[in-house]
């Protein structure tokens, strides 16, 4: 009873984060490798060398910062990567809370993501993180309709707010699929919601690294951590939305809900390394005038589906 | 209704986070950090919520309020001249007003829910608070929930067209001014005197 | 050789990773001498470098209290010379470069009233000895007027030409005013730009030198936009440019993964005025076709017209760029062929405008009129399509006079 209830969701939450956020680090040397940018040593060291050396630095201080907001901010990012990740259904049984609007909370980790990033960039009291604090609730505040849309369409056909039931109703057919506009709206909210590539406004260069600009240390390998834990958290949630979850002919559930999640990261790498980064305006202007509408279309077509 | 222990547990410590982080919000010298408390109290009360198996408005509670407080702060931060809300600033006004009338609103409260007597209904056995709540607002109350939406979106697209940059009457950055009631007359509806940047609404507040 | 060159060097090094924020930063590389009215601000650059960190010296005198910091001369030994400071750092078998500043803040706290918010009634007050952001000047964008927030930033902003330093005023990150207050660091040329104002250079050598300082202009811009990876290639055809060398692969990834139509915008517009006063490509880019070459005789028995471009703002700047670096490698190739050299001497069209009597001044203080009312980072990317700094009078070679500018290095295994 404990153990199923809370010791094995606890597990699977904490090791899909952790060997999460590791393979992301390493999918994105291995791209970064493939389209000819020089690495030394392996690929699979290079993370653990990374997060060996922010350890070893201090984190520094800013003047009269929000302490407790500053510090905070990296950690709870990471709580709602893991919230997101605790949604994520990997069989019929094996889900980590199933909860019968998991969909919702899947939408709130999103609406309050917004909120955390603000807070990590404000907090700082330094110009260029506050910039990005900015910039990031615009574009947070603009994705999130879109999200909300697209998520509600896939609810549509499985006539219910929970993952599980999204999954079972792809059995005959994926949402990808159904909804052919579902999926590519999605991972623009993915790159977006984690601010990754050409939508990384936040912590973006023309900022001098944006809300993370003052951070250093062990404070920014728990940011870096968190983004990349977000990263896998969306993309267990657009595999499970849309390629139809763990479900799958020969191999166990798990596993193929795995693969399906390295595709979504493999796919939202490649575009962060091959894109450049929108100027914020056009950013918001697309958004709200060609994402939302499509969305909109997507949510009419599920609809007309469903009936 | 049963419930276990860790229930309980829960309840309470939510409840005292709500009310602490509630009180917080105005001990604060910070408009954001004002907000963010108000928000974590709000987070609180949907948590509350999902235990009283009222699962969807709980977890719709967290990503309204979080989108709520967040759109707060920024307005806050950008009109009230206070460089992100981190210079210190008194957060209260007309203190005596709102002790006065918040130890009312409390008393009031509180004696309902504690003199009024609550119908002892057991949940049933197969309760599904998604399609309860589905069925309440498009069954008996769907004239009362659409017309309330229809008011709100129009309300909605009312204020986008009145605050946007292409007012009724030209560009908002260039001035724009009704056209006078007869042919070449005064513009109409504009106050005589100087101030007329008062509050118009946003398409009316810029004046070279 | 000078910083931005060691810099160029350092982006192709494996192992090396460049940071934009001295937070990130475990050594701080300093690259040729910094002259003295900046030392303060280094100071200032290397105080913000989080604990333990370490100092590079390249061919300069380490600052007062960093006497025993490492020292480098030789530019091929500098990247191995980063990644053992930062394997000792990381090992802990060298201690910490020493703090040079006291920790405290700026101004001291003059809390004022019952809040420490520093004045009368809710708002209002200096604390901390700056204005709280109550000025608020008229919106330029929409009318939807909010705080302003003044700030200096630089001389050494990795995203501003190195030494630039200006005081800038946001309103949200929209561009109010912005005054340049110190001018970038003059830019050496290629030798071969110095020997064509003496004598005839073969016209070959000259115009692989234009295309390779273009290419350089072109790697700060891509890496700006978000693109590395395409910066490092526009570099590496620079380090490897020759003859037969062509820039159509480039292109047509940069139009592929949007950089024309999705990252630059048609903003950064200069007048005819403006466009006059920068010169070179930039007026080239404005439609002016001022072109020293056409000049030249034997310029203009290769064919060479002038390509010019009309709108004249970030994306036409880029556009010409690109293009300029197409027709410099043309007439390369022809003029290799006829061995030409050029006939004029006396006057020469670099990369960064004409030279005929007179170097090309530095245009820095246009920033004044160009930038206000662009966003953040489409005033950014203007500058990095912009070519402001002088031309000194020193070429490239010459070590004893080389401009001076730091850039911070993170290493990481």
């Amino acid at each position: 009873m404990i153990w199923r209830e809370l010791i094995l969701p606890v597990i699977v939450v904490l090791a899909a984060l952790g060997i999460g956020a590791y393979v992301v680090a390493v999918l994105d040397r291995l791209i970064a490798g493939t389209l000819g940018m020089p690495q030394t040593g392996s690929a699979w060291q290079a993370p653990l060398a990374r997060g060996a050396w922010l350890l070893t630095q201090t984190a520094n201080a800013t003047e009269a910062p929000d302490w407790r907001a500053w510090r905070l901010a990296p950690a709870l990012y990471l709580a709602l990567a893991a919230t997101g990740l605790a949604v994520v259904p990997w069989s019929e049984t094996l889900v980590a809370t199933d909860l019968a609007t998991s969909v919702v909370l899947w939408g709130s980790v999103e609406a309050l993501a917004t909120v955390v990033i603000f807070l990590h960039g404000w907090s700082a009291n330094a110009l260029f993180a506050l910039i990005g604090a900015y910039r990031y609730v615009a574009l947070g505040l603009s994705y999130i309709l879109v999200s909300m849309f697209v998520l509600i369409g896939v609810a549509l056909p499985a006539e219910s707010l929970q993952f599980t039931q999204v999954v079972v109703s792809q059995a005959e057919l994926w949402n990808v699929i159904r909804q052919p506009l579902g999926l590519p709206l999605l991972l623009i909210v993915g790159l977006g919601m984690t601010f990754w590539g050409p939508l990384n406004l936040a912590d973006s260069a023309d900022l001098a690294g944006g809300t993370a600009s003052e951070v250093s240390g062990p404070p920014r390998l728990v940011w870096d951590l968190a983004r990349a834990a977000m990263l896998v958290a969306f993309s267990g949630v657009a595999a499970s939305a849309f390629l139809g979850g763990w479900l799958g002919p020969w191999l166990p559930g798990p596993l193929w809900l795995v693969l399906k999640m390295l595709a979504v990261l493999a796919m939202l790498l490649l575009l962060g390394r091959l894109l450049p980064r929108l100027p914020p305006e056009r950013c918001v202007i697309l958004m709200w005038v060609v994402l939302l509408p499509l969305a909109f279309v997507d949510l009419v077509w599920a609809g007309a589906a469903a009936l | 209704m049963s419930h276990g222990i860790g229930v309980d547990i829960s309840f309470f410590l939510l409840a005292a986070l709500a009310v602490y982080t509630g009180w917080r919000v105005f001990c604060t010298d910070s408009m954001v950090r004002a907000s963010f408390f108000l928000l974590l109290s709000f987070i609180a009360v949907g948590a509350i919520m999902i235990l009283l198996t009222a699962e969807y408005l709980g977890v719709a509670m967290f990503f309204m309020m979080a989108v709520e407080m967040m759109v707060m702060a920024l307005f806050m931060v950008m009109f009230m001249m206070n460089p992100a809300g981190l210079n210190p600033m008194k957060m209260v006004h007309q203190e005596r007003a709102a002790i006065v009338a918040g130890v009312i609103a409390f008393t009031v409260l509180s004696a309902v829910a504690v003199f009024s007597g609550f119908p002892d209904a057991p949940l049933p056995a197969k309760h599904a608070p998604v399609v309860s709540l589905g069925l309440e607002m498009l069954g008996d109350s769907m004239l009362i929930f659409e017309s309330a939406a229809i008011v709100l979106l129009a309300t909605m697209i009312g204020v986008v067209v009145l605050s946007s940059h292409r007012g009724r009457y030209g560009a908002a950055d260039v001035g724009s001014m009704p056209p006078g009631l007869a042919p070449d007359g005064e513009p109409a509806g504009q106050p005589q005197n100087e101030d007329e940047d008062d509050d118009e609404g946003g398409g009316h507040a810029h004046h070279h | 050789m000078h910083g931005e060159a060691v810099l160029r060097q350092l982006a192709l090094a494996p192992g090396i990773e460049r940071v934009d924020s001295p937070r990130h930063a475990s050594v701080l590389l300093v690259a040729g001498g910094i002259p003295p009215y900046l030392h303060e601000e280094l100071r200032r650059v290397h105080d913000q470098l989080p604990q333990p960190c370490a100092t590079l010296w390249f061919r300069s005198e380490p600052l007062l209290g960093l006497e025993s910091a490492t020292r480098i001369d030789e530019l091929d030994d500098l990247p191995r010379a980063l990644i053992v400071l930062h394997r000792e750092l990381m090992s802990g078998r060298r201690g910490s470069s020493p703090r040079l500043l006291p920790d405290q803040p700026p101004n001291p706290w003059e809390g004022l009233g019952d809040f420490g918010q520093g004045g009368e009634g809710m708002m209002g007050g200096t604390p901390y000895g700056r204005p709280m952001a109550m000025n608020m000047h008229d919106d330029i964008r929409d009318g939807l007027t909010l705080d302003s927030l003044t700030f200096r930033l630089g001389p050494f902003f990795p995203a501003l030409p190195p030494g630039m330093k200006a005081e800038i005023t946001l309103q949200g990150d929209l561009i109010q005013t912005w005054s340049t207050q110190l001018v970038p660091y003059p830019v050496s040329l290629d030798a071969v730009f110095l020997d064509a104002l003496q004598r005839p250079v073969p016209i070959a050598e000259l115009e692989l030198a234009r295309a390779r300082e273009h290419l350089h202009r072109l790697f700060h811009g891509l890496r700006l936009a978000g693109l590395e990876r395409l910066g490092r290639q526009a570099l590496q055809l620079a380090n490897t440019l020759t003859l037969d060398s062509r820039v159509d692969g480039l292109r047509r990834r940069l139009v592929r993964c949007g950089f024309f139509r999705l990252s630059l915008s048609g903003r950064g517009r200069l007048t005819e005025e403006q466009a006059r006063k920068i010169g070179g490509f930039a007026a080239r880019a404005t439609g002016l076709d001022d072109d020293l070459r056409s000049e030249d005789a034997h310029y203009r028995r290769l064919g060479f017209t002038p390509v010019t471009q009309a709108a004249g703002d970030t994306r036409a700047r880029w556009q010409q760029t690109l293009a300029e670096i197409e027709q410099s490698l043309v007439l390369a190739k022809q003029a290799v062929g006829q061995d030409l050299h050029t006939s004029e001497t006396g006057s020469v069209e670099t990369p960064h405008g004409p030279w005929t009597d007179r170097r090309p001044e530095d245009a820095s203080r246009l920033l004044g009129d160009l930038l206000p009312g662009l966003e953040w980072g489409e005033a950014l990317a203007t500058i990095a399509s912009l070519d402001l700094a002088a031309v000194s009078e020193w070429p490239l070679e010459a070590w004893a006079a080389a401009p001076r500018v730091a850039s911070h290095e993170a290493r990481r295994a």
